[in-house]
């Protein structure tokens, strides 16, 4: 049964373009070559410690690697390859092996610390203050059963993750508490409310019923067969949570979870969302005012984007806020100074993953019906655009409103200051992301929370641009920090915005020629059906 | 004399090395109900998708509704009505949601389109409520697929079966309004591959296999000595064959 799961998902896979295939080598490379040399810098780090630095070390390194892998895939709503259950429970398949196959998966969003393990055995191999190669068969036991661990709570936390996030009006909750529960610790700790430093894991990494602690125990040689038995009887308890909330997803309905209620009505003209939906009807005229509706409304009723736009304005604050509220900090610094912008920019970034960067991601193959309309289909994409931009500006009206309560640095000038920035950098982003969204569509089914983001490799593609495509806005500040002139940050700022308009001018008639000419492979592209694994 | 509402000559489309459409030639009369068959793969979806602007050819000559394809795209593209295989609907949009930004696409004022979507939904006994499309049946897909090609009022209907999926009442209702539709002198041109329903409804036919049309006409012209549709269909494909005996079955 696993070997036809794996043909025909790799006889799916075949039928990727090479553009595609390209893309996925370039990013590979980067991405699993920035990996392999953490693994080679962790591999060497732990060939010189002696025995009482790895004592903290190596628990605290394992602790990190869970953290990764477990939490990694939700903060970047990016959960991973998976199982297509809907075509493959026709079968008789036996449940054990779907399990099976499915736990395998997890390595797909943890093929990083795969790597960084292994550096860290090799590292431990060469030790020979920790038994070096004669501790051999111990080291790799430990280091595989704690890989086999986490994958098995990876598996169970997809599981169950992915149930709670297809509910209805619970999903935003979920990914705030998921949020909170990542972040409330660091922003405890900065802010002096917690503990001060990493000093503060100490119970975490010290317990040695922790399973982190017991593998670092094991490969160390401490208690070692203790150890083992305490991370074996951890893995048990992972795999059983990881069977039970898999079959548990097995007799799931996502579809009946996120129906409509038979009784709804539509909804009232005079309703808030009605006239927000409404809206660009009153500013512009059709086809413009129709494509931006037809915008805000699917992608507001999209559980993917809604989840993303909760993260947009609750991780960037969550991620930045220690930065500015730590013990000791001054609120008048520079980064506190320019808090609501660097937050803004980020809810710009983050939201481009479901907006920009795949445009006609969510439409699929329904993207025919603006090449059989009689409209240019530039109208399609400045729509598009325009309604990435509403989106993003929301995001800036929250932050603004969520920094103000909170007190940080936040004046008129500096909200109009966060206005005009991230319609600059919006410029750079939706010049690269039109040309993205038209050379590599890629289906999302909008109804799958866990779906729809790029896999972490193109993220990482995607981060590289950033810089690029946040430069010119970057040394308009550098150059207001080292001349300390705002009418040169002013100057600067203009001259971004004008090369800004230059770029989304020329990448928008690039992807317009593109459209004209591979209209034929974006209609496959996105209309293509899944394989039995889907991936991210 | 007016100008057919399709005149195709000579029309080429490959992909790679194999030709999904070669050298089909194809008149279609204004005000006709014309029924375009063919077997799995022959070229049906690929020349409507041409036909429609949706994938350009590699040669050929293109007239519809009296205007060159791809000279006058624009102008043809409003007077047309589409239902193709796929679906080109948004899913996270209500029917009447759908329809209103349809009408709006092909130009129609904002209250004009949201009335007509009032309207066709009535007509296609679809309910007006706050369900997605997404979580529409098939069958309810298809219906505001087809409600979507009516809201602009076009002159020509190009359908890639358009009644795959719908029930007996939905298809029964989907195929009165067709015929309305080419009373009052628009041409609808659909494939199907339920032949019962190409055999009562339309007046013409094209069958084409390889993508090449084998045989054209009217339905009486090609059903020679009285046989049905079916037969003929059989006969002019060449496809009739002896079942072969599998030991195992």
């Amino acid at each position: 049964m696993i070997a036809a799961l794996l043909r025909a998902q790799w006889l799916s896979m075949r039928l990727g373009s090479s553009r595609g295939s390209l893309l996925s080598l370039i990013t590979g490379v980067i991405w699993y070559g920035f990996w392999c040399s953490v693994s080679y810098a962790v591999g060497e780090a732990v060939q010189g410690y002696s025995v009482s630095a790895l004592r903290i070390g190596v628990p605290t390194g394992l602790l990190a690697v869970c953290l990764y892998w477990q939490v990694v895939p939700i903060i970047s709503a990016s959960l991973g390859s998976a199982l297509d259950m809907r075509k493959l429970l026709v079968y008789p398949a036996p449940h054990g092996q779907l399990f099976l196959v499915e736990v395998l998966l997890r390595l797909t969003t943890g093929a990083e610390m795969v790597l960084v393990l292994l550096g860290g055995a090799i590292g431990l191999l060469q030790n020979a203050d920790v038994g070096g190669w004669r501790g051999g068969p111990r080291i790799l036991a430990g280091i595989l059963i704690y890989l086999l661990f986490n994958l098995l709570l990876a598996s169970g936390l997809r599981s169950l993750l992915e149930r709670l996030l297809s509910y209805r009006h619970v999903r935003e909750v979920v990914v705030f508490l998921m949020l909170a529960v990542v972040t409330v610790p660091r922003l405890l700790m900065v802010s002096g409310a917690g503990p001060k430093s990493l000093g503060g894991l100490e119970p975490l990494i010290g317990i040695a019923a922790l399973p982190w602690a017991a593998a670092g125990r094991a490969v160390l040689d401490d208690a070692p067969a203790v150890s083992l038995l305490i991370l074996v009887s951890w893995t048990v308890v992972a795999g059983w949570f990881g069977r039970w909330q898999f079959e548990r997803n097995l007799r799931y309905d996502a579809m009946a979870a996120q129906a409509t209620p038979l009784e709804a009505a539509p909804a009232p003209a005079s309703s808030w969302s009605e006239r927000f939906y409404r809206m660009p009807s009153l500013l512009l005229r059709d086809p413009l005012a129709i494509l931006v509706e037809k915008e805000l409304r699917s992608l507001a009723r999209t559980p993917r984007f809604r989840m993303v736009f909760v993260m947009g304005f609750s991780f960037g604050l969550m991620v930045w806020l220690p930065f500015v509220l730590g013990a000791g900090r001054d609120r008048h610094d520079e980064f506190a100074e320019n808090f609501l912008i660097v937050v803004c920019v980020y809810a710009l970034t983050l939201l481009g993953q479901v907006t920009y960067w795949n445009s006609f991601g969510f439409d699929r193959s329904a993207i025919q019906i603006y090449f059989a309309a009689p409209q240019p289909i530039v109208l399609t994409l400045i729509g598009k655009n325009i309604a990435s931009l509403v989106f993003v500006y929301l995001e800036v009206l929250v932050l603004t409103g969520l920094t103000w309560a909170l007190r940080v640095g936040v004046g008129p000038a500096k909200v109009l200051e966060a206005l005009f920035v991230v319609g600059i950098c919006a410029l750079y982003m939706l010049a690269f992301g039109n040309i993205s969204s038209v050379h590599y569509p890629r289906a999302l089914r909008p109804e799958r929370v866990s779906q729809g983001g790029a896999s972490s490799r193109f993220q990482a593609l995607v981060f590289l641009l950033y810089p690029l495509a946040l430069l010119p806005v970057f040394l308009a500040y550098m150059a207001r920090y080292a001349f300390n002139s705002q009418a040169v940050f002013v100057v600067l700022l203009a001259l971004a915005a004008l090369l800004g308009g230059v770029l989304y001018r020329l990448g928008m008639e690039s992807a317009v020629n593109a459209i004209g000419k591979y209209r034929e492979r974006m209609l496959t592209d996105l209309s293509q059906g899944d394989a039995p694994v889907t991936s991210n | 004399m007016s100008s057919p509402a399709i005149l195709v000559r000579d029309l080429k489309k490959s992909y790679g090395s194999k030709a999904a459409v070669n050298g089909v030639d194809l008149e279609v009369p204004r005000g006709s109900f014309f029924g375009f068959l063919g077997p799995n793969g022959a070229g049906k979806s690929t020349t409507i998708r041409i036909l429609t602007g949706l994938i350009p050819a590699d040669s050929g000559y293109i007239e519809i509704l009296g205007m060159r394809l791809p000279e006058d795209e624009m102008e043809i593209k409003r007077r047309i009505g589409l239902v193709p295989d796929e679906s080109l609907l948004f899913d996270r949009l209500t029917g009447a949601e759908f329809l209103e930004f349809v009408g709006r696409m092909y130009g129609l004022e904002r209250g004009v389109a949201i009335e007509r979507a009032r309207d066709l939904l009535e007509l296609l006994e679809l309910q007006n409520d706050r369900k997605v499309i997404g979580e529409y049946s098939k069958g309810m897909r298809k219906r505001v697929a087809m409600a979507a090609s009516l809201i602009h009022h076009p002159d020509l209907f190009l359908m890639d079966e358009p009644f795959e999926g719908v029930d007996a009442v939905g298809a029964r209702l989907m195929k009165e309004i067709l015929s309305g539709q080419v009373r009052r002198g628009a041409t609808v041109f659909l494939t199907s591959h339920v032949l019962e329903v190409v055999e009562r409804l339309c007046d013409r036919i094209a069958i084409i296999n390889n993508g090449a049309i084998v045989t054209s006409g009217t339905i009486e012209e090609l059903r020679a000595g009285g046989e049905s549709l079916e037969d003929a269909f059989v006969r002019v494909l060449g496809a009739e064959r002896q079942l072969e005996r599998l030991d195992w079955l």
